[in-house]
């Protein structure tokens, strides 16, 4: 690109390269559409691919399997001097990484998406400026994709410094275990790296400002993932705000407890996960009236269409859960929508996981949501306690439990907590969308020895025809 | 212990009906299996028995009027039993159809379910999407009200959509019905909406063509003369009606294309392996098309014999839902009725109709001598999207050849 402002047309501009942008910028050139895709670099993929879903997935499994050895004694695995050699844990994970960016890169060029690295600002509704190493580019364009994703917020008294107080960003490339590693922020990225430290050899400790973790979980989902956060010698310490990190001999996190006394929490390492805030600045979506909410989230209707027409925005900028898998399928909508397809985001259920220990998922609604939406609820629980495959792998912590409505037995949702139970979430979000019937999933045969079982279990349980278990 | 009786699903996309009439009333015993009610449906009159014995407790709907499925229609107990409160009468939620001041003074008892969503799979949401019809305004025929991607279909066919608030409510073009001197104002029966909407939509889907072709069917007409007596000597009547039935099904095997339907969806032509033959059947009520199932595997009495039972029960209306599906092609008989020849319009979704015009005593040129012969008209309206106007004049062509010489019928049978 020459030095300069060079100027370019196109049917559609995507910004933003991360689950959202990308699959859009995909499935446009798929559907005919002459596509470039802006991305601030270096590496497309976005969050999910380089600093959030897959690499934090890599050192959850390593983590995971150093766990298991160190705990095989009963199972007649003993080891001595299991050495965790982090550097190449995360080179490992800088590894799948590289390979999985690299794919994206490689579907691009494949469909003929264009890739232009740099940072876009709207000038109007038909045209924006994109900001790379060597110039500048304008780009005019019929539809515009915004998918610019989201980051980790920042407190004001807590700010990053990028070595005692990082981010999850951070979190995933240590050099070295911390020795005492406060989390703030009890949600699912904290729990989950958290987790991870912990089962590396660190002294973890979660802050959290709220009486509850994961707020809007199945109590009983949450009761379970506690003790077992016990279990790995997790310290949660719910009701405290955190207020500040002394950086001094002594470094320590300084939180509030529900008291009001202010307690020291000595602290190696402080990683924040207290939530994720749209990445929308320098956009320049002012100048153009793209609507925001109040938390600066995007406004989109079921066709992922702004307040201006022509503009489009998916994925975590235009708010809602922030989860890739949601990202894809807004991305496809909005792709399908400009290419003038009748397409509209109007699932039933979007599946959620938490890569805990125990991992814990979701699907449509909890039995609060379903009651709160009036409908006579019933529920049905089969606890991975009376599991032979959950035996046979040493993770009898979980169950299952479907919610449906008394009445029509129509399924309304499911909620899992487990070893691999990510893996099934998938076929209660089909049973969901589908509109199956508790007696449609009862019948259907499921693999034993599984954990999948379980849904079915459950099921029959909330039928009253349990087979596994005594009826309640 | 009382039960409410409401009224089933019986399949086939039927979701309203009209009570014709009560054949019982409230406090009367009755045995199971007795019939309680007729009730008449988009296609036929049925009588809905008794699922058990006892005392007919209340009725929930007067005769004459509009109903669901799965409303209540009548509760059924022992004598004297006090009734639970939502199943008295005044309860009964199509009775509630007031005005809407009055609503408001009703206290729901749970909370409305107004916003649940419509069941129905991704697939077919995204079926309705393409064909603009909005789920929240169609009743599902599936299990628990399950939307299908039949009832989408018949939605987006279906002519009367509800009008969009501050849309006129008369499309542009189209004359508003208004009196101008004395009316009698008579209500559509459902079974006239029913053709209407099915004519209505054949027209707009299909691109009907007819073709119209003569034949001289003096020597078939001989030939039935004959057999007729012998054949209605054994009893049941003998028409002409099966010989037509015979030949088309003959000619059908020749060009699978008239016994066919398209899977637009799919880009998909179904030939059909099988020859299911609609006879149109004029009611007092209005057009019915039951269907002989397998023409090609009965003879000509038994074909016979099937169209007098169909025709006579299809003017009763008492044929079974199952007797009016599942047709391939059909055959319109209008020619005793009168007139030349007509264009019927196409069954759906079949892809011909054949209709059979008058037959009369004409004088035509045999050898170079005009001669008297037995001639009539026969025409095929058919879907010129999948069928071009050659083959339909091919197709005829052998069909009048086959009608015209009843031996070379007789040796394809």
């Amino acid at each position: 690109m020459v030095v300069g402002s060079v100027s370019r047309g196109c049917q559609v501009v995507v910004i933003g390269a991360g689950p959202g942008g990308y699959v859009a910028a995909l499935r446009l050139a798929q559907l005919g559409k002459d596509v470039i895709l802006v991305d601030k670099g270096p590496r497309l993929g976005g969050v999910c691919l380089n600093v959030g879903c897959i690499p934090s997935k890599a050192l959850i499994h390593a983590a995971d399997l150093a766990y298991e050895v160190r705990h095989g004694e009963q199972m007649g695995l003993s080891v001595d001097g299991l050495r965790v050699d982090l550097p190449k844990m995360v080179a490992w994970k800088d590894g799948i990484v590289d390979r999985l960016t690299g794919g994206v890169e490689f579907l691009c060029s494949k469909n003929g998406v264009e890739v232009v690295y740099g940072s876009a600002r709207f000038l109007t509704d038909r045209s924006l400026e994109v900001a790379g190493k060597d110039g500048m580019l304008e780009v005019q364009f019929e539809s515009a994709v915004i998918a610019t994703g989201s980051s980790a917020m920042q407190l004001p008294n807590l700010p990053f410094d990028g070595e005692r107080v990082i981010g999850s960003t951070e979190a995933l490339s240590l050099q070295e275990v911390p020795e005492r590693l406060v989390v703030v922020g009890a949600g699912y990225i904290g729990l989950e790296l958290g987790t991870v430290y912990a089962k590396l050899g660190s002294e973890v400790t979660v802050v959290e400002f709220l009486p509850e973790i994961l707020p809007g979980l199945d109590r009983d989902a949450a009761k379970t993932l506690q003790r077992r956060l016990k279990k790995l010698k997790i310290k949660l310490l719910l009701n405290h705000r955190a207020v500040s990190h002394d950086d001094g001999e002594d470094p320590a996190l300084v939180a509030i407890g529900p008291d009001d006394q202010e307690i020291r929490i000595p602290a190696d390492l402080v990683m924040m996960s207290v939530g994720r805030v749209p990445r929308t600045a320098d956009l320049g979506l002012e100048a153009v009236g793209v609507a925001t909410d109040d938390k600066g989230f995007i406004t989109v209707n079921d066709r992922q269409q702004t307040s201006v027409p022509g503009i489009y925005a998916v994925g975590d900028v235009a708010g809602g859960m922030l989860l890739a898998h949601k990202a894809y399928q807004e991305a496809k909508v909005a792709a399908e929508v400009i290419a003038g397809e009748p397409a509209a985001f109007d699932n039933v259920a979007i599946p959620a996981v938490v890569y805990t220990d125990p991992e814990v998922a979701w699907t449509g609604l909890t039995e609060n949501e379903a009651v709160e939406q009036g409908y006579e609820v019933v529920t049905g629980t089969f606890n991975f306690k009376a599991s032979g495959r959950a035996m046979s792998l040493e993770a009898t912590d979980g169950f299952v439990k479907a919610i449906a409505d008394a009445g029509t037995q129509q399924l309304l949702g499911v909620v899992a907590v487990g070893r691999g139970v990510s893996e099934f979430i998938g076929e209660a979000t089909l049973a969901l969308e589908m509109g199956a019937f508790l007696e449609d999933v009862a019948l259907t045969i499921h693999p034993h020895p599984s954990m999948s079982e379980a849904f079915q279990e459950a099921v029959e349980a909330a039928l009253g025809k349990a087979v596994h278990q005594v009826n309640k | 212990m009382a039960h409410v009786f409401n009224f089933p699903d019986v399949g086939e996309g039927i979701h309203e009906g009209r009570v014709v009439e009560w054949l019982v009333a409230e406090g009367e015993t009755v045995a199971e299996d007795q019939p309680l009610l007729k009730v008449e449906t988009d296609k036929a009159v049925v009588e809905l028995p008794s699922p058990n014995a006892g005392t007919v407790l209340v009725l929930h709907v007067p005769a004459d009027s509009a109903i669901e499925v799965g409303d209540a229609l009548v509760t059924i107990g022992e004598a004297g039993e006090a009734l639970p409160e939502s199943e008295s009468k005044k309860d009964s939620p199509r009775l509630v159809e007031v005005p809407a001041v009055a609503v408001a003074e009703v206290t729901p008892v749970a909370p409305v379910s107004g916003q649940r969503r419509r069941l129905a799979t991704p697939r077919t949401r995204a079926l309705a999407r393409k064909l603009r019809v909005d789920l929240e305004a169609i009743q599902g025929s599936g299990a628990g009200g399950r939307i299908t991607d039949e009832d989408v279909q018949r939605a987006a066919e279906a002519p009367a959509t509800p009008v969009a608030p501050g849309s006129t409510a008369v499309p542009v073009g189209i004359a508003e019905v208004t009196a101008n001197g004395e009316v009698e104002r008579v209500p559509v029966s459902h079974l006239r909406k029913t053709i209407a909407g099915a004519m209505r939509a054949s027209k707009q889907i299909s691109a009907h063509v007819t073709h119209v072709e003569e034949a001289d069917v003096t020597d078939l007409f001989e030939h039935y003369r004959t057999v007729k007596a012998s054949v209605e000597a054994s009893g049941g009547r003998f028409t002409l009606l099966p010989f037509f039935i015979k030949a088309l099904v003959t000619v059908l095997k020749d060009y699978p294309i008239f016994n066919a339907s398209v899977d637009e969806e799919r880009g998909e032509i179904l030939l059909k392996k099988y020859y299911n033959i609609g006879i149109a059947v004029d009611t007092p009520e209005g057009l019915i098309v039951p269907v002989i199932k397998d023409a090609d595997r009965k003879d000509m009495v038994e074909l016979a014999a099937e169209i007098v039972d169909l025709a006579g029960r299809a003017r009763e209306r008492k044929l079974m839902l199952d007797e009016l599906r599942g047709g391939s092609c059909t055959i319109t008989n209008i020619g005793p009725l009168g007139g030349v020849f007509a264009t019927p319009i196409i069954n759906q979704p079949e892809l011909a109709i054949v209709g059979l015009h008058k037959i009369q005593d004409r004088p035509v040129v045999v050898d170079g001598e005009i001669v008297i012969r037995k001639m009539m008209y026969m025409s095929i309206s058919f879907d010129h999207r999948w069928i071009d106007g050659a083959e339909g004049a091919r197709f005829m062509t052998d069909l009048v050849n086959l009608v015209a010489k009843p031996g070379l019928l007789m040796a394809r049978l």
